[in-house]
C-alpha cells in the first residue's frame, strides 16, 4: 500500500477548509458559523503540520501549540458573545442582526 | 606595541553611566546616599583621568562597529589624544570637586537624588563627547548634554524662571544643532565617513569647501553660546549654582570649543574668520555687559560669555591649542567665581543681588579668599592661570590681526572693571541688607572646592601644571608660553597691565557710594544700554511679528489647500458620493453577503497574482 504523501494532507486540509468555508457562506446560525470558522482554522493548522513533519522541521509543529492555545481563547470570547447576543436579542440568525444597516 | 589604555576610558566613561542608572532606579528617595555615590564616582573617574594623563603620551585608539548601512559605518569608539587627555582631566577634576560642594549646597534640597543623578548622567555625556571618535557618536552625547543641561536647569522647575530657561537653552541649542546634523549628513555624502582620523586624511571638498565647516560651526555656535545664540546662557543661570559652575561655565559651554579643536582640519579661512570676528566682538561686549548685572550669577555668567568668546576667537586665529588651555584655565577660575558665587548665596540666605551684599570678606574669609584669587586669575594677573592663556590669545591677535586684537584688549579692559566691581560689591564696604549682615561661612564640603580649585589650580595651574605632568600635552604648550610671557614689552602684556591699573580704579570707582550702583548714579544712559537685552528683544520682535506672521500666511494655506481642497473636497467628498451610491446597494445587513464578497476578493487577488 502507498504511504500518505504531502499531497494526500493537504487535500484532506483543503476539503476541510472548503466544507468549512461553505458552512460560513450558507449556514445562517452563528452558532454554526462559528464552528464552521474553528473548522478552516483547523485546515490551515493541519496544512502547517504536514509541512512541518514533510520538511522535517518542528518549527510548525510547534507554532501550531500556539495557535490552538490562541483558538481556544478566541472561541470562548466568541462563544460569550453568542451567548450575550441571544439574551439580549433573543435570536442568533444572522439575517435577524441587521441594526447597523441603517 | 604600547600599553592599551582602552579599558581606563571605558571605565572613565561607564562608571558615571552606572550612577546615573543606580541612582534613577533605587535611589530617588535617598537623597543622601545618591550624593554620596555621585560624588564618589566623580572622584573615582578623576583618579582614573589623572592616571590617564600621567602615565601615557601615547594615543588611544578603540572602535568598536556597530551597524553598517549601504557602505557607511557607524561606530562607537575612542580617540584619545593629547587634548581629549587634558579635557578628560580637567572635566573630571573639575566635576568633582563640584559635585562635593554641591553636598553641602544642596543639603536642604527635597530632590537631591533627581540632582545628582541628573549631574552623573552630564558627566557620562560630557565624557563621551571628549572621547569620541567620529562625528555621529559626538552629536549623539552632544545630545545628551542637552538634555542633562536642560533637566539640570530645570531643578527648581516649579519656578517659572527656572522652567521658562530651560526651555529656552534647550530650543536655542535645538538651532544650533539644526546645523551640527546638516553637517554631518554633508560630510557623509561627500567623504562616505564621519570618523575623524580618516577625515584628517582627507582633502577638502571641492565646490564649496567652507560648508562643512560652516554647518559644523553651527553645533559650536549653539552649545559654547557664541554670538548670535548666546542668549540661553545668562537665563540657564536659573539653576542651581553648582550647575552654573560645572556645565554653565567650566565644561559644557568649553565641550564646543573642545570640538572645534578637535575638527579645526575641517575649517576653512572663511569660517575660522568669522569665528575670529564674533567671538572677540562678543568677549568685547559681553564684558561690557557684565558692569550692568546686578545679580552676582547673571554677571559671572556675561563673563563666561566673554571667555567663551576669547576661546572662540583663538580658534579663528588657527589656535585651537590656546583654544584648548584658555578653556581649561577658564574651567579653573571660572568654577571657582561660580562656587564661591554660591557660597556667597548660601551664606546670604538666597540672596543673588551684589547690592545687598557688601563686607562679606570678614564674615566669609575662605570664601572671599578664594573668590578674589579665582578673580585676580580671571583678570589676568601676571603668573595666574588666566594669565597664561588669555595673554597668549591676546598676543596671537596682534600677530594677526589689530582689530581683533582692540576688541580683545577692550574684553581684557572689561574682564577687570567687571571683576572689581564685583569683588568690591560683594566682599567690602558696610553690609547693605540684614542677609549679608547676618552671613556666615559655609560647611567644609563647599570652602574645601573653593580652596582646591581656587587656591590651587586657579593661581598655580599655570605656572605649576607644566613641571607637575612633564609628559602631558600641557607641557608641550605651556612650554613656549612660558618663554613668550617674559617678553614685558609685548603689547599683551602692556595691554595687561593698563587693563589691571585701571581695574584698581574701577575698584576704587565702585567703592564711593554702599548699596547703588556708582555707573548706574554717574552715567544711567550707558548702564542701561549695556543692561538692555539688545538680543532677546530682536528674537522676540522676530517671534512675535515675522515668524507669526509667516506662520499665520502659512496656517492659512494649510486651511485652504490641504484641509480644505485636499481632505474635505478630494479626500472626504468623492469617497462621501461613491459610499453613498454603494452603500444603497452593498450595504444590505447580511452577514453572508459580506463573507462572500470576502471570499470573492481573496479569490480575485490570489487568481490576480498567480496568473502573472
Amino acid at each position: 500500500m502507498e504511504s500518505t504523501t504531502l499531497a494526500h494532507h493537504l487535500l484532506l486540509a483543503g476539503l476541510l477548509f472548503a466544507v468549512g468555508l461553505t458552512g460560513v457562506l450558507l449556514r445562517r446560525n452563528l452558532l454554526v458559523v462559528t464552528m464552521c470558522l474553528e473548522l478552516m482554522l483547523a485546515a490551515s493548522t493541519l496544512a502547517m503540520v504536514a509541512f512541518s513533519r514533510f520538511n522535517h522541521k518542528m518549527d510548525g509543529a510547534i507554532f501550531v501549540f500556539f495557535v490552538i492555545t490562541v483558538a481556544a481563547a478566541e472561541v470562548a470570547v466568541g462563544l460569550a458573545l453568542i451567548v450575550a447576543l441571544y439574551r439580549r436579542r433573543g435570536t442568533i440568525q444572522s439575517d435577524a442582526l441587521n441594526t447597523l444597516r441603517d | 606595541m604600547p600599553p592599551d589604555f582602552s579599558s581606563l576610558v571605558h571605565w572613565i566613561l561607564f562608571l558615571p553611566l552606572g550612577a546615573a542608572l543606580f541612582i534613577a532606579l533605587f535611589l530617588r528617595r535617598a537623597g543622601t546616599l545618591a550624593a554620596g555615590l555621585s560624588t564618589g564616582v566623580a572622584f573615582a573617574i578623576a583618579a582614573l583621568a589623572l592616571r590617564l594623563l600621567t602615565v601615557t603620551s601615547a594615543d588611544t585608539l578603540w572602535h568598536v562597529e556597530l551597524a553598517k548601512l549601504g557602505g557607511i559605518s557607524l561606530g562607537f569608539g575612542y580617540l584619545i589624544d593629547a587634548n581629549a587627555r587634558l579635557m578628560l582631566f580637567v572635566v573630571s577634576f573639575v566635576a568633582a570637586w563640584i559635585h562635593l560642594f554641591s553636598v553641602g549646597y544642596m543639603q536642604d534640597d527635597d530632590a537631591r537624588g533627581r540632582f545628582f543623578g541628573g549631574l552623573s548622567i552630564f558627566m557620562f555625556s560630557i565624557l563621551g563627547i571628549v572621547v569620541a571618535d567620529n562625528l555621529l557618536m559626538t552629536f549623539v552625547f552632544w545630545e545628551l548634554v542637552g538634555f542633562s543641561s536642560y533637566m539640570l536647569i530645570a531643578h527648581y522647575f516649579d519656578k517659572d524662571d527656572a522652567a521658562e530657561a530651560s526651555k529656552k537653552a534647550f530650543i536655542v541649542n535645538r538651532l544650533g544643532d539644526l546645523g551640527f546634523i546638516l553637517g554631518i549628513a554633508f560630510c557623509l555624502a561627500h567623504h562616505g565617513t564621519l570618523n575623524f582620523a580618516e577625515l584628517g586624511a582627507l582633502k577638502p571638498v571641492a565646490g564649496w569647501p567652507w560648508l562643512l565647516g560652516a554647518l559644523l560651526m553651527c553645533g559650536f555656535i549653539g552649545k559654547s553660546a557664541q554670538f548670535p545664540l548666546h542668549v540661553w546662557l545668562t537665563d540657564a543661570m536659573a539653576g542651581p549654582t553648582p550647575v552654573s559652575a560645572l556645565i554653565h561655565a567650566a565644561t559644557m559651554v568649553a565641550a564646543g570649543v573642545y570640538f572645534m579643536a578637535r575638527i579645526s582640519f575641517l575649517m576653512t579661512d572663511e569660517v575660522l574668520g568669522f569665528i575670529a570676528i564674533s567671538g572677540a566682538g562678543m568677549a568685547a561686549l559681553a564684558g561690557l555687559c557684565a558692569l550692568a548685572q546686578t545679580d552676582i550669577k547673571k554677571s559671572l555668567a556675561y563673563s563666561t560669555l566673554a571667555h567663551l568668546g576669547i576661546m572662540g576667537c583663538a580658534i579663528g586665529l588657527h589656535r585651537p591649542d590656546l583654544a584648548v588651555l584658555h578653556m581649561a584655565m577658564h574651567a579653573f577660575f571660572k568654577a571657582t567665581l561660580f562656587l564661591g558665587a554660591g557660597s556667597v548665596i548660601h551664606g546670604c540666605h538666597h540672596e543673588q543681588d551684589m547690592l545687598k551684599m557688601g563686607g562679606l570678606a570678614r564674615k566669609m574669609p575662605v570664601t572671599a579668599a578664594t573668590f578674589i584669587a579665582a578673580t585676580l586669575s580671571n583678570c589676568a594677573v601676571p603668573f595666574l592661570a588666566g594669565w597664561y592663556s588669555k595673554d597668549a590669545i591676546i598676543e596671537a591677535a596682534h600677530h594677526h590681526n589689530l582689530y581683533l586684537f582692540a576688541l580683545l584688549a577692550l574684553a581684557a579692559l572689561a574682564t577687570c572693571l567687571y571683576s572689581a566691581r564685583m569683588v568690591r560689591l560683594v566682599f567690602f564696604g558696610p553690609a547693605n541688607s540684614a542677609a549679608a549682615e547676618h552671613a556666615h561661612e559655609s560647611p567644609w564640603t563647599m570652602t574645601t572646592p573653593l580652596v582646591v580649585l581656587g587656591l590651587v589650580f586657579s593661581v598655580a595651574a599655570g605656572f605649576a601644571a607644566p613641571a607637575l605632568i612633564p609628559a602631558s600635552a600641557l607641557a608641550q604648550v605651556a612650554a613656549p608660553l612660558h618663554e613668550m610671557a617674559f617678553h614685558a614689552t609685548a603689547p599683551a602684556t602692556l595691554v595687561g597691565g593698563l587693563a589691571l591699573i585701571l581695574g584698581a580704579f574701577a575698584f576704587r570707582y565702585y567703592g564711593r557710594a554702599a548699596g547703588v550702583d556708582s555707573l548706574h548714579a554717574d552715567l544711567p544712559r550707558v548702564y542701561s544700554l549695556l543692561e538692555f537685552r539688545w538680543m532677546d528683544t530682536f528674537y522676540g520682535w522676530v517671534v512675535a511679528s515675522v515668524q507669526r506672521r509667516v506662520a499665520e500666511f502659512i496656517a492659512f494655506l494649510d486651511l485652504l489647500l490641504i484641509n480644505g481642497v485636499a481632505v474635505r473636497w478630494l479626500g472626504a467628498g468623492i469617497p462621501a458620493v461613491i459610499g453613498y451610491l454603494a452603500g444603497r446597494t452593498l450595504h444590505r445587513g447580511q452577514t453572508r453577503l459580506y463573507a462572500l464578497s470576502l471570499v470573492a476578493g481573496t479569490l480575485l487577488l490570489a487568481w490576480y497574482f498567480l496568473a502573472r
